[in-house]
């Protein structure tokens, strides 16, 4: 899930100018989020999708290349044939509309500037609106930070947020491997360790920072509402303090690679120092679902599909203790 | 739970003194085992050559944790000249446990890290 800009950073390798098409409306339902965008380069390159692939994007593909060369804009519906669809017995009967616009990514082009200006306020931790107005031949978009309270009609409002936080807690290989995961899921990667031989850029080159001193210390900024703490260490010396801390604290998710048996101690330590049984019943360990696989990579996996459930709100989020 | 280096780490593991920070600490320290990931910091609160005040900050394994509580129990109130003087065998003594090879680096790192707080409060000086 590479944010737009790292999306343009792909393209630039390659192309010159694409046609940016972004979905603005779907009817009878979307794999997609409206939003969702998909470049189709000059050159013949794609980044991106507007749908799980399919005949969906390969429409999409075809009108990009059209609008590119003819250097114009234009709102787009594509259809997916309801009786074409149940006659295959696929009910993915569905209508989406797209916005493709010629964008140019070697000067300034005012979409390009919009979403660069937006991705930077995401990143910065606050949310940004990009509002694009569609009245004219020609999309004009206008960035606002935090909230947008205009109107809603002949506009289309996309929402950037910041990234979810993944604080991995122990530079083991199961965090490397995570982290690798983390960022490819969209989230911001924190690695916190107290060995600078393990916590290293050269073992987190995806990580968004990598962290070297007291963990329990490192770690407190971002025990925040919807952050994500891992704790990957398998060393009760980072897991106590950092516990301690965490469990009370308004983050989304906490977690501790651990056996049954381990967790139940670590989970009686806890106790022992005054945490309540509510506090306790929020660790999640064991952590991962239980798909089997020992390697780091098998591990990480389990742990990356977990914490999609959990933002997804999915029952198989808490594994059985 | 049980401890096989005695009643005396596991008493400073479990309810270690002094575990905290100082507000305006004077010197401080932080050491760490670079393999372990053993991490203590030590903060002084000097006054004249008198220790008024010793906490520690700790990540660290039962061993670490206890020396460090045991440290700065024995140091608060103490003046910076004997305090510059302790040795790691009176850290280890201090203890009562018997050790391996392998894990006094774990029950000294704070003394060590005491050590580099009073000499960068020489230096100062």
């Amino acid at each position: 899930m590479a944010d737009i800009l790292e999306q343009l950073e792909q393209l630039r390798v390659t192309e010159r100018r694409v046609a940016m098409a972004t979905l603005v409306a779907a009817r009878g339902g979307s794999p997609r989020p409206l939003g969702a965008k998909l470049f189709v380069g000059e050159g013949g390159r794609l980044v991106g999708s507007v749908s799980i692939g399919g005949c969906v994007d390969a429409r999409v593909v075809e009108h990009g290349e059209r609008l590119l060369r003819d250097n114009r804009s234009e709102r787009v519906t594509v259809t997916v044939d309801d009786a074409e669809a149940q006659e295959l017995g696929l009910t993915c009967g569905a209508e989406f509309d797209l916005l493709i616009e010629p964008i140019s990514l070697a000067g300034s082009d005012p979409a390009v500037t919009a979403y660069e200006s937006a991705v930077r306020i995401s990143r910065s931790g606050h949310t940004a609106f990009v509002v694009t107005t569609m009245a004219t031949g020609v999309p004009a978009r206008v960035v606002y930070t935090d909230a947008y309270d205009g109107p809603q009609q002949n506009v289309f409002v996309e929402r950037i947020a910041p990234a979810d936080m993944l604080v991995l807690v122990g530079a083991s290989d199961v965090a490397a491997a995570l982290s690798r995961l983390g960022h490819t899921l969209g989230l911001r990667v924190i690695i916190v360790d107290g060995r600078e031989r393990y916590a290293t850029r050269d073992r987190f080159a995806s990580a968004d920072d990598v962290l070297v001193g007291m963990p329990s210390e490192l770690v407190r900024p971002f025990l925040v509402a919807g952050a994500f703490v891992v704790l990957t260490a398998h060393d009760y010396k980072y897991e106590l303090p950092i516990l301690r801390e965490a469990l009370r604290a308004p983050v989304r998710f906490v977690g501790m690679l651990a056996g049954r048996k381990r967790a139940e101690a670590v989970r009686a330590l806890l106790r022992e120092e005054g945490l309540s049984d509510a506090d306790v019943a929020r660790l999640h360990s064991p952590i991962g679902l239980d798909i089997g696989g020992r390697e780091p990579e098998e591990i990480a996996l389990s742990i990356a599909a977990q914490l999609v459930a959990v933002r997804e709100g999915k029952p198989i989020a808490r594994r059985s203790l | 739970m049980t401890m096989p280096y005695g009643a005396t780490v596991l008493e400073h593991f479990r309810r270690p003194r002094n575990q905290r920070t100082l507000d305006r600490p004077t010197a401080a320290h932080e050491g760490f085992n670079p393999l372990c990931g053993d991490r203590v910091r030590i903060e002084l609160e000097v006054e004249g050559a008198v220790i008024r005040a010793a906490a520690f900050t700790a990540n660290a394994c039962a061993i670490c944790t206890a020396s460090a509580s045991l440290l700065t129990e024995r140091v608060s109130g103490e003046s910076v000249d004997v305090a510059s003087r302790l040795t790691d065998e009176e850290v280890l003594a201090d203890l009562g446990a018997d050790l391996p090879a392998a894990r006094r680096l774990c029950a000294i790192l704070p003394v060590r890290a005491l050590r580099a707080a009073l000499a960068g409060l020489r230096r100062k000086a």
